[in-house]
C-alpha cells in the first residue's frame, strides 16, 4: 500500500490539477535547488521520500519545474535512503546547473515543462 | 526459439512508381506509402522525404527512429500489440531492410533535441547518419494534447516501417544470420560447462514521452518478466521515450540490440546466454523496491552466473540501476553494468545520481556533457525553428550562420546506454 503523500512542488499546474483534497501541497514559489531543499528540510524532520527527486530526463538546469513526493508522517527517525536520494540529488543538480545555466525559455516552452513535470508524477501517483 | 535475420543490403532509397527493392535499391511509392501512414485525423499533414549519408542535411527533432522488417515465416507479425497482433514473435524468419530507416519528427514539447546530422561533425556521432532515411515530418492539429501527438506520431513510424519492410518479403537476403535459445533447462543442459549469463535489460518507464512498450503493454505497468531475446528482433518492444537524444533507445535500437547481438556471438563458446530479463525505471521508490527484487529473484531463479545490466536515461534510473546491480550481487551473481555519464564538461564531476559498491564492473558509453559544435547545413528537415529552443543548448546555441554550439546529448544516440554508437576510449 502506498503511503498518504505530501507534494512538495513549484509547479502551479501540479498544486491546480491536484488540489482536490487528497493530496496536502507545499508550494515553493522558487526555483528548482529551492524544492530539493524543502524536500531535504522535511526528511531532516522525518518524512519519507516517495518519489524519485531527479524523476524524468529533462534535466535539472534545463527545467526550472520539480515536484516531489513524501510521506505525510513524519516518523520518529531520518530516513537515511531517502537522506541519500536527495542529498546525492541535489549534488548532481548542483554540478549540472554550475555546468551550464538554466536558459529564460519562452512561455510555451515552459508550459511544456510543467506538463511534462505534471504528467510524470499523476502516473506515479495513479500507477 | 530460433530466428532466422535476412539482412537485405540497401545501397539506396529513392521515390518510384512502385515499392519495391530491385538490385539492393529500395524504390518508394510516395502517394501509397502516405496513404498507409495516414488516417489519423490528429495529425493535419504528413510529409516523407528521403535524405541520405553525407548529404549537408539536419533532421530535427527526431522522435524515433525505426527499422523496416517483415516477418516471412514464423509466428505473428513485426511491431506486435502495434501492427500485428499479440502473438508471441522471434521464431522463423524475418527480413530486414539493412542500410534503410524511418525517422520520424515531430514538434511534441516546445523544448527540443534530437539532432541528426548526415554529414560533418555531428554525423560521426549518430548512427543513423549512416543510413538511408525516409523521414516523416508529421503536423498536429490546433491544440493536440502532448499525449496524443506523441502517440500519432509513433503510429507514423510503426506503420510506415512495417509497409516498406513488406518491399523486402519476397527478396532473397544478402546474409542469413540464425540466433536460437531454446527453453530453460534445454538451453543449460547444451552448454553445461559454461557460465550462464542474463541480460537484465531496463526500459524507461515514466511518463509522457519517458514510455516504452512491451507487447503493446506500457511497460511502467509491468512486473519484470523473461523475454527471449528474439523477440526484441520482431519489434516486440518499442519505444515511446522521446526525452534525452543522446541516450533514448529508440526502437530501431531495441530492434538491432547491440547486446542482445554482442551475447549470441559468444554465445555457446565463452558463455551460455540464456534470456533476458525486461524491468522498467518508475518514479515512484516503492515500485523500484518491487521491480528490483522481482528482477534479482528471476535472475537467481534463471540460475544465471552472471548478468549484464544496462540503463535507459538519467538521474531516476540511476537508483534502478544500483537498486539491480546490489540485489543480484547480494544473491551472488556477478554484474556488468552499462550506463553514460553527466559527468561535467571536463568529465571530472560524478557521472550518475546513485552509487553502490557493488557495481565494480561498470562500462561508459560517454559523458552527454561533451560540446560540440554543429556545422550549418544546406538543408534543415522537420523543424527548423526547434534549434533555437534545443534543451542540451545554451542561451543563443543557435549562432547567426545555422551552426550550434550544444553539448552532444541532443544527439539521437550519441551516448546509447546499449552501446549502439561510436564512442570508445584510448589510452596512451
Amino acid at each position: 500500500m502506498k503511503e498518504n503523500a505530501l507534494i512538495i512542488t513549484n509547479n502551479d499546474l501540479v498544486s491546480k490539477i491536484l488540489n482536490s483534497g487528497k493530496y496536502k501541497i507545499i508550494f515553493v514559489n522558487g526555483t528548482l535547488m529551492d524544492v530539493l531543499i524543502k524536500v531535504r528540510d522535511y526528511i531532516h524532520k522525518g518524512h519519507k521520500l516517495l518519489t524519485h527527486p531527479l524523476m524524468g530526463s529533462v534535466k535539472p538546469n534545463e527545467t526550472p519545474y520539480k515536484t516531489v513526493l513524501i510521506s505525510e508522517k513524519n516518523y520518529e527517525y531520518v530516513d537515511i535512503q531517502s537522506l541519500m536520494y536527495i542529498e546525492n540529488s541535489i549534488e548532481v543538480s548542483q554540478n549540472l546547473i554550475r555546468n551550464r545555466q538554466p536558459r529564460n525559455w519562452p512561455d510555451k516552452v515552459l508550459e511544456d515543462f510543467k506538463i511534462i513535470d505534471f504528467d510524470l508524477i499523476n502516473n506515479a501517483i495513479n500507477n | 526459439m530460433r530466428l532466422e535475420l535476412g539482412k537485405i543490403y540497401i545501397k539506396d532509397v529513392q521515390f518510384g512508381t512502385k515499392t519495391e527493392v530491385k538490385d539492393g535499391i529500395l524504390y518508394v511509392n510516395k502517394e501509397e506509402l502516405l496513404k498507409e501512414v495516414s488516417g489519423d485525423e490528429r495529425l493535419k499533414s504528413i510529409d516523407v522525404d528521403i535524405v541520405h549519408p553525407g548529404e549537408k542535411v539536419r533532421i530535427i527533432p527526431v522522435k524515433d527512429v525505426i527499422e523496416p522488417r517483415v516477418k516471412v515465416k514464423g509466428n505473428g507479425g513485426i511491431f506486435p500489440g502495434f501492427i500485428s497482433k499479440v502473438d508471441t514473435v522471434g521464431s522463423g524468419r524475418t527480413h530486414v531492410l539493412k542500410g534503410a530507416a524511418v525517422v520520424t519528427t515531430g514538434k511534441i514539447v516546445g523544448f527540443q533535441e534530437g539532432i541528426i546530422d548526415m554529414s560533418g561533425e555531428g554525423a560521426k556521432y549518430t548512427p543513423f547518419s549512416k543510413t538511408h532515411n525516409i523521414v516523416f515530418i508529421c503536423e498536429p492539429v490546433d491544440k493536440l494534447p502532448q499525449h496524443e501527438h506523441e502517440q500519432a506520431v509513433r503510429m507514423v513510424g510503426l506503420k510506415a516501417a512495417a509497409y516498406l519492410g513488406k518491399a523486402g518479403k519476397e527478396v532473397e537476403p544478402d546474409e542469413v544470420k540464425v540466433f536460437e535459445t531454446k527453453p530453460l533447462l534445454e538451453q543449460v543442459k547444451e552448454y553445461p560447462n559454461l557460465p550462464k549469463v542474463v541480460y537484465v535489460y531496463m526500459l524507461q518507464s515514466q511518463g509522457l514521452l519517458h514510455d516504452t512498450y512491451v507487447y503493446g503493454v506500457d511497460a511502467k505497468k509491468i512486473i519484470p518478466t523473461f523475454i527471449y531475446p528474439t523477440e526484441v528482433f520482431d519489434g516486440a518492444i518499442i519505444s515511446g521515450n522521446c526525452v534525452s537524444a543522446c541516450d533514448k533507445n529508440p526502437t530501431y535500437v531495441h530492434m538491432n540490440h547491440p547486446i542482445i547481438e554482442d551475447l549470441y556471438e559468444k554465445h555457446g563458446k565463452d558463455y551460455n546466454f540464456i534470456g533476458c530479463v525486461i524491468t522498467n525505471e518508475n518514479v515512484y521508490l516503492a515500485d523500484k523496491e518491487r521491480s528490483s527484487n522481482y528482477t534479482a529473484k528471476l535472475v537467481e531463479f534463471l540460475g544465471a552466473d552472471a548478468a549484464i545490466i544496462s540503463e535507459e536515461g538519467f538521474g531516476n534510473p540511476d537508483a534502478d540501476l544500483v537498486m539491480n546491480c546490489y540485489k543480484i550481487e547480494e544473491k551472488g551473481i556477478k554484474t556488468v553494468l552499462v550506463t553514460d555519464e553527466y559527468a561535467g564538461r571536463d568529465g571530472s564531476s560524478q557521472s550518475l545520481a546513485d552509487s553502490t559498491p557493488r557495481g565494480n564492473a561498470v562500462v561508459t558509453a560517454g559523458n552527454a556533457n561533451e560540446v560540440i559544435v554543429l556545422p550549418p547545413m544546406d538543408k534543415v528537415i522537420g523543424h527548423i525553428e526547434a534549434a533555437d529552443v534545443i534543451a542540451g543548448g545554451f542561451a543563443g546555441s543557435l549562432r547567426p550562420d545555422g551552426s550550434i554550439e550544444a553539448e552532444i546529448q541532443v544527439i539521437t544516440g550519441a551516448t546509447s546506454e546499449v552501446g549502439f554508437g561510436y564512442l570508445s576510449a584510448k589510452s596512451y
